[in-house]
């Protein structure tokens, strides 16, 4: 006789698929990439030749004088540091921005999941964020506060939105405002065509850094391009249903400014697209996804910009 | 039942004037009607003066939109609208929970009204415009035991008789005996007669009295009037009980005892039920459910079924669903519900997620009716005043999460007798994970249950604010308000 053999432990219970973390910057691909590969190859070796160079003239500067020598190898050990510099910044910056989607992603959880160690997990995240800020010293010492309540996960993520975010959002739609009406004035006032490229581009650029570092990461040039990047890409996503949403504006705004004059007409649509890549850009740059506070219109900034379109020609 | 048909009708158009006048009378700032639904003891006089001290005092509402975006500009008790019901008394409540004695408000035996008014600035700029910046909420307050009777509004006296006698059997033989013994003796088809009418309401009385001391049977406990009679003391409306089904089954003939209880029924329901509902419950926008599910949970399986039971069968009595403008004017919905499991200040916060959970399932029933209807409805766990706070114990390297308040003089714990001065840190215990075990009679002694003494309110601590301290209060105003204050 044998003995049945004990029934299998059951199975632990479906564990709730961990869904993905939402990568919020969207259009990014992992794995090899040959044009990764190729510039990664060619900067190295002009790394090398530079450095080659470099050194080959420091020697030649020796062997001719002393004193040229020391002043050329002084000032190429500073480049040196300032070059490490730069790179430690970029990484830095860049790994704000990356700080801020984990933060955004794990909001989202929250939100959803209503799970207590998500909610930990995100405020600590935000107190990274802007713990040493002192324009946040307020509001971040409010939420500590409200923080010894008892209050559900998914609640106290949206008091951290309430307390953080509705100065910043503020801010941000001003910024916003300022930006799209300097975009009009430009483009209304340059002589050149070729010329309103150039300065709308920069423009747009200036704004999401400012955007970027009010809401706490500061991106140098790498970060700004990555932010760009992620911009434009959330901009093609979400483009067609923001334009839907506002075509009447866009198309009403155009027909009575360009009625005024073609230059002023093609102002009034460089600065409604500001407006809008900057408010996709807050989607980007927002530590937190719009849940109890409303998220800025594109119709109250446009209505600004056209006052001051019309300020401007008085 | 033609007649009962007639009166529901008549109802209705009582209502529906009562409706139209109301709205023309209050054109631009309209009144909310908020209804806070609750067997006895399950905390309405204290969920109200919380509420309303909140609100007075500016207390720590952080989820309360309005409250939190800083658009409430003043908050203020109005005089009594209504001049035939007293008021409530807040201020009394009030001075028991915060006086030298403090305790918690004595049990409401009559009808009481409140209005709060809340000036705001409302967020649109039409609203603005208009000067739509006030709302009045009118909150009543009444014995949790008349609740019980909306059921006998669709309950003809055979029915409600031959299941108050089926009930019955289920308590035991000294809770019920007494009246039992009339019951037997009474004779349904023989001529009216007075005496054993008054005699056998006595003794019905003394059973549902006794039935409540033992606490059981919630919800076969109506009519209500006869546990809290309310200015309707020794009124021959009271003076009707069950009696034995006549055997033949027919209509029984004309001035026998069973025709005139059965008339007295009516009469209760049509003079007494009737008005109490249609002055207080039919004109609802926003309705409140206080469930004491720990009180119920600590007493067993069967008390938790009877507890479902008995709020199933309230709610039934209420309209849900979505309002519309047009026909808002002749008669309100209740178009949002929270079901609130009260009194989560016993419980460590880890275990409000079960109680949230069990309060849902108690009422399931009437949840997805009144979401099918259109209601939105939400579950919180609920501690209008928060009597305790929370600390981690460590025992043999455990930490238990224990709450620690002031028990209330008299209370056992173990060996243990309080005095109701000494802070005392107690585990409460677990809820079981799983609602269903909980209601099958899981959590029967594993919640230990000891009654704390209100919060002492001292101003000098930041952590207090100016108002009672509360588990979740805001996000329920701002669940049953807030839209209200758009």
């Amino acid at each position: 006789m044998f003995e049945a053999p004990p029934p299998p432990p059951p199975s632990p219970p479906g564990t709730e698929e961990e869904q993905p973390a939402l990568r919020h910057l969207a259009g990014r691909r992992r794995g090899w990439r040959w044009g990764a590969i190729f510039w990664s190859a060619l900067s190295g070796l002009l790394l090398m030749a530079f450095s080659y160079w470099a050194y080959s003239f420091v020697e030649t500067l020796f062997a001719r004088e002393d004193w040229l020598g020391w002043t050329a190898l002084g000032l190429a050990f500073l480049a040196g540091i300032a070059a490490v510099a730069i790179v430690i910044r970029e990484i830095w910056g860049l790994s704000r921005l990356e700080q801020i989607g984990t933060v955004r992603a794990l909001a989202e959880r929250t939100l959803r999941s209503d799970k207590q160690e998500d909610a930990t997990e995100t405020l600590r995240g935000l107190k990274a964020l802007y713990g040493h800020r002192v324009d946040m010293a307020r509001a971040i010492e409010n939420l500590s506060y409200s923080q010894s309540e008892i209050i559900d996960p998914a609640d106290r993520v949206r008091l951290a939105e309430r307390a953080l975010m509705t100065e910043l959002d503020r801010d941000a739609a001003g910024l916003i405002a300022r930006s799209s009406r300097r975009v009009s004035i430009l483009t209304a006032l340059t002589p050149a065509a070729a010329l309103d490229v150039v300065f709308v581009a920069a423009q747009n650029l200036v704004m999401l850094r400012g955007l970027a570092t009010l809401y706490g990461s500061r991106p140098h040039l790498l970060g700004t391009i990555r932010l760009a990047k992620m911009v434009l890409t959330h901009l093609a996503v979400t483009g067609s249903i923001a334009f839907s949403d506002t075509l009447l504006q866009h198309v009403i705004g155009r027909g009575l400014a360009g009625r005024l004059s073609a230059r002023v007409g093609e102002g009034a649509v460089n600065g409604i697209m500001t407006a809008r890549i900057g408010l996709t850009a807050i989607d980007v740059v927002r530590p937190l996804p719009f849940e109890t506070l409303k998220r800025p219109r594109l119709s109250a900034i446009a209505g600004r910009i056209g006052d001051t379109v019309k300020d401007e020609e008085d | 039942m033609a007649r009962s048909r007639f009166s529901r009708m008549a109802d209705r158009g009582l209502i529906a004037l009562t409706e139209l006048a109301e709205y023309t009378g209050a054109l631009g700032n309209p009144a909310l009607r908020l209804g806070v639904t609750g067997l006895s003891r399950s905390g309405k006089t204290v969920f109200i003066t919380a509420l309303v001290h909140n609100l007075l005092h500016g207390g720590k509402l952080p989820l309360f939109d309005p409250f939190a975006e800083r658009r409430i500009t003043r908050a203020y008790l109005e005089p009594q609208p209504d001049d035939d019901v007293p008021r409530f008394s807040y201020e009394e409540h009030v001075e028991a929970l915060l006086g030298p004695d403090r305790h918690w408000p004595n049990s409401t035996r009559r009808m009481s009204q409140l209005r709060l008014t809340i000036e705001y600035q409302p967020r649109s700029v039409l609203a603005r415009k208009l000067g739509r910046n006030r709302l009045h909420i009118d909150i009543v307050d009444y014995p949790g035991e008349w609740l019980l009777d909306l059921p006998l509004m669709n309950m003809p006296y055979e029915t409600w008789s031959s299941a108050m006698i089926k009930a019955s059997h289920a308590t035991g033989a000294n809770t019920h005996g007494a009246w039992h013994e009339i019951l037997q003796q009474a004779d349904p088809l023989g001529p009216e007669n007075e005496t054993a009418a008054v005699r056998a309401s006595e003794a019905f009385k003394q059973y549902l009295l006794a039935c409540r001391e033992d606490q059981i049977a919630m919800s076969f406990l109506p009519p209500g009037r006869f546990l809290m009679p309310g200015d309707l003391e020794g009124s021959p409306l009271l003076t009707f009980s069950p009696l034995n089904t006549p055997p033949n089954g027919g209509t029984p003939p004309k001035r026998s005892q069973w025709a005139m209880m059965a008339r007295r029924y009516d009469a209760y329901v049509r003079n007494v039920v009737r008005p109490f509902y249609r002055d207080h419950f039919a004109r609802l926008d926003r309705q409140i459910v206080l469930v004491d599910a720990l009180a119920a949970l600590n007493a067993g399986a069967a008390a938790v079924t009877d507890l479902g039971r008995a709020l199933t069968d309230v709610l039934g009595s209420f309209r849900h669903g979505k309002g519309n403008p047009l026909t808002g004017i002749f008669g309100r919905r209740i178009d949002r519900i929270m079901i609130a499991a009260t009194k989560a200040d016993l419980l460590h916060h880890t275990s409000h997620d079960q109680l949230e959970a069990i309060a849902a399932l108690l009422v399931e029933q009437s949840i997805t009716r009144a979401s099918f209807q259109g209601s939105e409805v939400d579950v919180t766990a609920l501690a209008a005043i928060r009597a305790t706070r929370e600390a981690d114990i460590l025992e043999g390297g455990d930490k238990l999460p224990c709450i620690v308040g002031v028990p209330q003089a008299g209370e056992y714990l173990g060996h243990d007798r309080f005095d109701g001065l000494r802070e005392a840190a107690i585990f409460p215990g677990d809820l079981p994970e799983d609602p269903n075990a909980a209601l099958a009679g899981a959590a029967e002694g594993q919640v230990r249950f000891v009654r704390f003494r209100p919060p002492q309110l001292e101003s000098g601590r930041w952590d207090l604010g100016a108002s009672f301290p509360h588990i979740r209060l805001d996000r329920t105003l701002n669940f049953l308000l807030s839209d209200f204050l758009e």
